[in-house]
């Protein structure tokens, strides 16, 4: 163990981290947060800013230990494409981005359509089918079950469902 | 007293809307843990909106519901087409699957049922006869031993759940670093907060949970490619009760396992995966000249491995109830939920909360019950979950994180916090960091920052502490020793 720490020190170039950019990341977030914490008025005891620079300080070290020792615990890339996470996460952006428009429930009736259809689903009544009943459904159990207010939108669409009695669990 | 207790845990499970919800529970448990890939802290993550407004009691039947029901109807794919529902069913393929090869799917099956009865069973009376106990010595801790407790906490699961202790403990202390945001609970200084009010309260942890475990698993999913490739089931699984041949052979087994498995439930980060994998191995061990043997459809596996799987859901609730350390990433979420009602875990949760804890417990007991009618009376109905289309789940389950989110506060603040959770735990996993630690460190966090600034001040200097408390001296010994002791190991080899 040892002996593979100090080769990989001695081995140690640029390699090193573009092979783990991950933790070179989280070293500038720590760095960032220990500067930024260190502003923090220092007070009586320890201070606000002494637990976040603690902790950042032990993520630089473990960070530092990750990038020297290559541990070889990441999934194989070539395993995952990583085109259609973007997609799905693009059309979850959309879906919040629009919410505060849309409301909760034309919300999602316009986000359960493209992404069934990105999973593979073909059968357009069950896209329809799934897209108006689930938005609809979890509405009725979070306003009127658990009384929950969902986003509404510019045009609140959900006055226009019927009432149901209250009920609380 | 514990009678009186038991009494008023039993009259308040006995209420129908409390039933139906466990029912609830344990049903969508078996759906979800039928299905390849759907884990029980996912669907323990997405449900979790769904008992904000619950009363406590009710909401943790709900959890603890599709705790138990996914971890045991994991067993069933696993037995069925060799690819376990749940990570803690992956001993159940060594005999489960060739007794299916054998045409013996629904005897393997009814066995299955049985053991992860014995096993949950077991493990939650031990929650319940035990964990007082530990609960009454804990009582006598003070803010140094919880300071302590919280670090040992987080080095011994960073240390067992994952390939890499280094990848662990920055997953734990990133999860640390997030729950500092907010105002500072000893100085009232906002940290981190940018002047967003929203940030105010700190990140809700509960919001960074669903996008870690739904989010970051859905991704995940999409990247690798959705199947909705149908597994063919060539067996009509009948009949309802296993033999009394097997009954007998697996009692043993199902009992030993259990109380092994709750053991190793009990230690923090050891979750069902681990306890099946050394309950059946220990059955392997102990039971050398049984026919057939180990690995070619021995009923006697399949039951070490479910009794043990099962019997550490309650183990894992031992140090979470007594000490408020979370034993898998399910209990991490169950302490989020108890928080979200005001409820703290720890030694104050058997002084002040008694009726909930004692409902708690009973109604595991019975959700075990509820899990062995419905697990003989439905076999074939849940194998033929197996093949429900993940295409048309995930779109569900992403509209599901969402609400889930907003209905914390009733803004979609929430949801862009687990979005940006979900995107970042999945490039995490990518590069091989867990993420249980991650919301470890979560929730210990604020645990470890006010008993040690707390710790101090009463103190007067952290030399004063190590001397007042040699039990917090032991544990953070303890918590050294976890993380070189993979080093000495690896020396050593």
């Amino acid at each position: 163990m040892i002996k593979k720490f100090t080769r990989s020190v001695r081995q140690l170039n640029v390699d090193n981290i573009t092979s783990n950019p991950l933790a070179a990341v989280f070293i500038l977030l720590s760095f960032a947060t220990i500067y930024y914490a260190s502003q923090f008025p220092s007070g009586e005891g320890l201070g606000a800013g002494f637990f976040p620079i603690v902790i950042s300080l032990t993520i630089i070290v473990f960070a530092v230990a990750d990038i020297i020792v290559d541990d070889d615990t990441e999934l194989d890339v070539s395993d995952f494409e990583l085109t259609p996470a973007v997609i799905v996460t693009g059309l979850l952006l959309a879906y919040l981005a629009v919410m505060p428009y849309t409301g909760f429930l034309v919300g999602s009736m316009l986000f359960l359509p493209p992404i069934m259809y990105y999973s593979d689903v073909r059968s357009k009544p069950l896209i329809a089918t799934v897209s108006l009943l689930l938005p609809i459904v979890l509405f009725y159990i979070f306003s009127r079950i658990f009384m929950v207010r969902l986003p509404e939108g510019i045009i609140p669409i959900s006055r226009l469902l019927p009432e149901l009695p209250l009920m609380v669990i | 007293m514990v009678v009186e207790h038991i009494a008023t845990g039993v009259s308040n499970v006995m209420d129908p809307a409390v039933l139906a919800v466990m029912i609830g529970g344990v049903l969508l448990g078996m759906l979800m843990g039928s299905i390849p890939g759907m884990t029980a802290t996912m669907t323990i993550a997405v449900m979790l909106s769904f008992t904000f407004t619950m009363e406590p009691a009710t909401g943790m039947m709900l959890l603890l519901g599709i705790y138990g029901g996914a971890v045991y109807a994991g067993s069933i794919p696993a037995i069925l087409i060799r690819t376990p529902g749940t990570p803690s069913a992956a001993a159940t393929i060594f005999d489960g699957y060739p007794l299916s090869q054998k045409g013996e799917a629904g005897r393997a099956i009814r066995v299955a049922t049985i053991a992860s009865f014995v096993g949950g069973f077991i493990s939650v009376l031990a929650l319940m006869f035990f964990s007082p106990v530990i609960a009454d010595a804990a009582m006598q801790f003070r803010s140094p031993e919880f300071f302590a407790l919280a670090i040992f906490g987080l080095t011994i699961i960073a240390s067992v759940s994952g390939d890499s202790l280094t990848k662990g403990m920055i997953s734990g202390l990133l999860g640390m670093l997030v729950a500092t945001v907010g105002i500072d609970p000893v100085s009232g200084y906002q940290r981190f907060t940018f002047d967003v009010p929203e940030l105010l309260t700190g990140v809700e942890f509960i919001a960074v949970m669903i996008g870690l475990f739904g989010i970051a698993e859905g991704l995940r999913k999409y990247s690798q490619g959705i199947s909705d490739e149908q597994n063919k089931i060539n067996q009509q699984i009948t009949g309802f009760l296993p033999s009394k041949s097997d009954l007998k052979a697996i009692a043993p087994t199902s009992v030993g396992s259990g109380v092994i498995g709750s053991l190793i439930g009990a230690i923090p980060g050891a979750g069902g995966d681990i306890a099946a994998f050394i309950t059946y191995n220990e059955a392997t061990r102990w039971l050398k000249d049984t026919m057939p043997s180990f690995g070619d459809g021995n009923v006697r596996g399949v039951a070490a491995a479910e009794s043990g799987n099962n019997a550490s859901t309650g183990g894992a609730l031992i140090p979470t109830f007594t000490l408020g350390i979370p034993g898998d990433s399910v209990s991490a979420i169950l302490i989020g939920a108890l928080l979200v009602h005001n409820v703290n875990a720890g030694p104050e949760l058997y002084q002040d909360e008694t009726g909930l804890l004692y409902t708690i417990f009973v109604g595991f007991l019975l959700i075990y019950v509820f899990i062995l009618i419905f697990g003989l009376l439905g076999a074939n109905y849940w194998a033929r979950l197996i093949n429900i289309p993940q295409s048309l789940i995930w779109p569900v389950i992403f509209v599901l994180c969402v609400v889930g989110a907003i209905a914390l506060r009733g803004n979609v603040f929430d949801a862009w916090i687990m979005l940006a959770a979900g995107g970042l735990g999945f490039i995490m996993r990518l590069r091989g960091y867990p993420l249980a630690p991650m919301v470890l460190g979560l929730i210990l966090a604020p645990i470890a920052e006010e008993n040690l600034r707390r710790s101090l001040v009463i103190y007067d200097g952290p030399m004063e502490v190590l001397t007042a408390s040699p039990i917090a001296v032991v544990v953070l010994l303890l918590s050294v020793a976890t993380i070189l002791l993979p080093v000495v190991r690896a020396m050593r080899s």
